[in-house]
């Protein structure tokens, strides 16, 4: 029932996935179009829509992977992505994932797509999982029941797919009569009589006439605001006063019979197609013993805390000698290629674009590939145990304080990893306001792009503490988060409630597989942003530091010496009013890394490369507080498009720039001349 | 009685969802119907933990006490 299907050729499929979160949806996009995406195992992995392809005979196929949703109520931005795509996009078949071991709760999302006329093909997937429970399943039947086509699957072994694939290129052109469902006289009654009424009205005809009477019924506002749109304000008025009149007479409200009706149905669906052995009252399972311990009233936080210092205790301790190595390798290769191209006549010039400016510059920032490697290897095993969920179900005390609730927790976290999908994973979140609070403290969430200038200062300037100097930064960023919500939650918008409840899926051991998909991705991610934007930087700054010509390299005579000169009087209380600090800084809004990767270019020139030359140019009071600034200041250009984008306004980007700006000069302000004060690392 | 009264241990029935649209529309996606059995899991001070069939939920106070029910246990 895609309204705005496009013509495609014959062996051309545009296939939608859609079902609950953990139904294994992205496991099977995944299995399908061979695409490398993350599947994590808690609600909300996918916040937006994805697309693949694959080919299945002489079928090419479109894959659209849409959010796990449990109904098409849309409570929440990622949800109403999934349901605008499902009622108005463009597309041949839905493939409804459905957890064959959750039967009753993922059939009732089945079943709204079904009645709203949806072209469907009821996956059963997970079918190991239910055989594993003593679930049996008749497929036959069910279809039966449901008038839908059915396949078995179990998508993260692969089983299952051929089948599906040969079902999906024959599914195409059977537009079924809907799934009727009785909802008992009453409704019935005034289900007819506001049919007939919109028949009347010449409502469109795209849309299934009684499934729109049922919204309407349930008082959808997106089916009364596309009624007003349709037959106009004073129209839609006489069937909602009809709807209202009944509702007054009714003993109960007419979306809890619908609802009740709907879950009827689905029992009756299952009751005579599914055997479940005769279980004594859900046995506690495993995942309820972890729970016990992770969820405990008092262990709960500390074991979270200790969870945290565990992936930051990995991700350094690991990483550190890897460092040393990649480290040692550019200043050779940087040493050997400058002899080399010095030795074979090479201009001085190209010379030190590439040793200065691209081993210098880039290299200084791929120096830190084993941290990010560990940093988001940790964070996928996190992410796909389930853990994610219990983090966010322990942290609520604290939320809750702030004016937010566990939930919003989650995109702190994902944040860690990179502030543009923690912004964006704030779409699960239902409430405006508590979406708003939780993009604007997000890139106080230490993204990786910043782990190499802390791990390049600390190692320069606290050699024998940097670990804690890094955790303290982590830290702080946390602190001021929650201080920064507690403001805003204070100053913008009261009032508006929000809902907590969340499903916390059962724990599952992480796969190699998984895991893997996701760090490499995130590597990849990581060496693209070297190879791409960084380098431009980079290239940019070289230029900069050699213009006007046959100034002195990188001096403060160059253009970006002068640039530099311009703005660093607004960093002189803070301690590092040199031209490089301020420069790198200006150019890491770009991307983070770039901070490094300047300070790279523009000290390339001296003895002893990067670190020696900061421990020359930096106290180690001063260089906390660059930190600080580096932490807190402005986020990158990606995370402020990802704000627009999700605002929807320009609004909140200018709005997260200057506070974080201000704030982060605040800070390390009292920080630099506090130390000062005290006379701490002078 | 609403949910956020019982103790943890505790199974019941349940009778009737309150809220507006999206409370109530939220809990019934996570299958909080009435005739469904529900146990609690975990009650104390924040969110409760609760069972429903095979599935866990987190839920909010102020949820919970959206779910009234009885301890009666269901019928079937």
């Amino acid at each position: 029932m895609a309204l705005n299907k496009t013509k495609r050729k014959n062996n051309e499929l545009k296939v939608a996935l859609a079902g609950n979160p953990n139904s294994g949806k992205t496991t099977m996009f995944n299995e399908l179009t061979g695409s490398r995406q993350h599947v994590g195992n808690w609600p909300g992995v996918t916040v937006e829509k994805k697309t693949g392809r694959d080919s299945y005979q002489n079928y090419s196929l479109e894959v659209i992977d849409l959010p796990g949703t449990y109904s098409l109520g849309a409570y929440s931005e990622d949800e109403v992505v999934a349901r605008d795509f499902l009622t108005t996009g463009d597309y041949d078949v839905v493939l409804n994932i459905i957890n064959s071991s959750n039967l009753d709760r993922n059939l009732y999302f089945t079943v709204q797509l079904l009645e709203m006329g949806v072209d469907l093909i009821a996956v059963l997937n997970m079918a190991d999982e239910a055989e594993k429970k003593g679930i049996k399943i008749d497929k036959e039947k069910i279809g039966q029941l449901l008038g839908t086509p059915v396949v078995e699957t179990v998508a993260s072994k692969g089983r299952g797919i051929d089948s599906l694939l040969a079902e999906t290129v024959q599914h195409r052109d059977l537009s079924e009569a809907a799934l009727k469902i009785d909802y008992g006289s009453e409704v019935e009654d005034l289900i007819s009589e506001v049919v007939s009424m919109l028949k009347e009205f010449d409502f469109t005809s795209q849309i299934n006439q009684r499934w729109a009477a049922v919204k309407l019924i349930e008082h959808d506002p997106e089916a009364v605001k596309l009624l007003e749109r349709e037959v106009g304000v004073s129209k839609a008025k006489k069937i909602k006063s009809l709807i209202a009149e009944r509702e007054l007479k009714a003993e109960d409200d007419f979306d809890n019979i619908i609802i009740d009706k709907k879950y009827e149905f689905i029992n009756k669906v299952i009751s005579e197609s599914v055997q479940r052995p005769a279980a004594d009252q859900e046995p506690e399972n495993v995942s309820d013993k972890i729970d016990a311990i992770v969820t405990n009233k008092y262990l709960g936080i500390p074991i979270f805390m200790a969870v945290m210092w565990g992936i930051f205790k990995f991700t350094f301790t690991l990483g550190d000698p890897l460092i040393g190595y990649i480290e040692a390798f550019f200043e050779a290769a940087g040493g050997w290629l400058g002899g080399l191209l010095v030795g074979a006549g090479i201009s001085p010039l190209i010379t030190s674009f590439i040793t200065d400016g691209i081993i210098g510059g880039v290299g200084s920032v791929l120096v830190f590939i084993p941290n990010i490697f560990l940093l988001f290897l940790a964070i996928g095993i996190l992410e796909d145990s389930g853990y994610m969920s219990r983090a966010a179900y322990v942290m609520d005390k604290v939320m809750s304080k702030l004016g937010l609730h566990g939930k919003s927790f989650i995109p702190m976290i994902v944040g860690f990893g990179c502030n543009v999908p923690g912004v964006m994973a704030t779409r699960t979140l239902d409430s405006k306001r508590d979406r708003i609070i939780s993009i604007l403290i997000n890139p106080l969430m230490s993204c990786s792009a910043r782990l190499p200038v802390y791990v390049v200062f600390a190692g320069a300037l606290f050699p024998n503490h940097a670990s804690t100097v890094v955790f303290s930064l982590y830290a702080l960023g946390i602190v001021m988060a929650v201080i920064m919500a507690g403001i805003f939650n204070k100053i913008l918008f009261k009032g508006e409630r929000s809902h907590f409840v969340m499903e916390l899926p059962p724990y599952r051991f992480p796969t190699l597989k998984g895991v893997f998909i996701h760090m490499w991705e995130k590597v990849g991610a990581f060496i693209k942003k070297a190879g791409t934007i960084i380098f431009a930087v980079v290239v940019l700054i070289w230029v900069l530091a050699n213009l006007p010509l046959g100034v002195e390299y990188a001096s403060a005579q160059s253009l970006i010496g002068q640039f530099g000169q311009l703005m660093a009087p607004i960093f002189e209380p803070l301690g590092f009013g040199n031209w490089q600090a301020a420069s790198s800084l200006v150019f890491g809004i770009l991307a983070k890394e770039v901070v490094v990767g300047t300070l790279g270019v523009v000290y390339a020139a001296g003895e002893g490369g990067l670190r020696a030359a900061l421990t020359a140019n930096f106290s180690p009071l001063a260089a906390y507080s660059f930190l600080t600034m580096v932490l807190l200041y402005t986020p990158c250009i990606a995370t402020l498009g990802a704000i627009k984008s999700e605002t929807q306004s320009w609004k909140w980007p200018i709005i997260t720039a200057s506070y974080l700006f201000v704030l982060a000069w605040l800070v390390s302000f009292v920080i630099y001349q506090g130390g000062m004060l005290l006379g701490i690392g002078v | 009685m609403p949910l956020a009264m019982l103790k943890p241990g505790e199974t019941a029935c349940i009778k009737k969802i309150n809220g507006g649209r999206t409370a109530k529309g939220k809990l019934t996606d996570l299958g909080f119907v009435s005739g469904k059995t529900v146990k609690i899991h975990r009650s104390s001070g924040g969110p409760l933990i609760v069972g429903l069939g095979d599935n866990r939920v987190a839920l909010g106070r102020g949820m919970a006490h959206k779910v009234i029910v009885e301890t009666k246990g269901c019928e079937n």
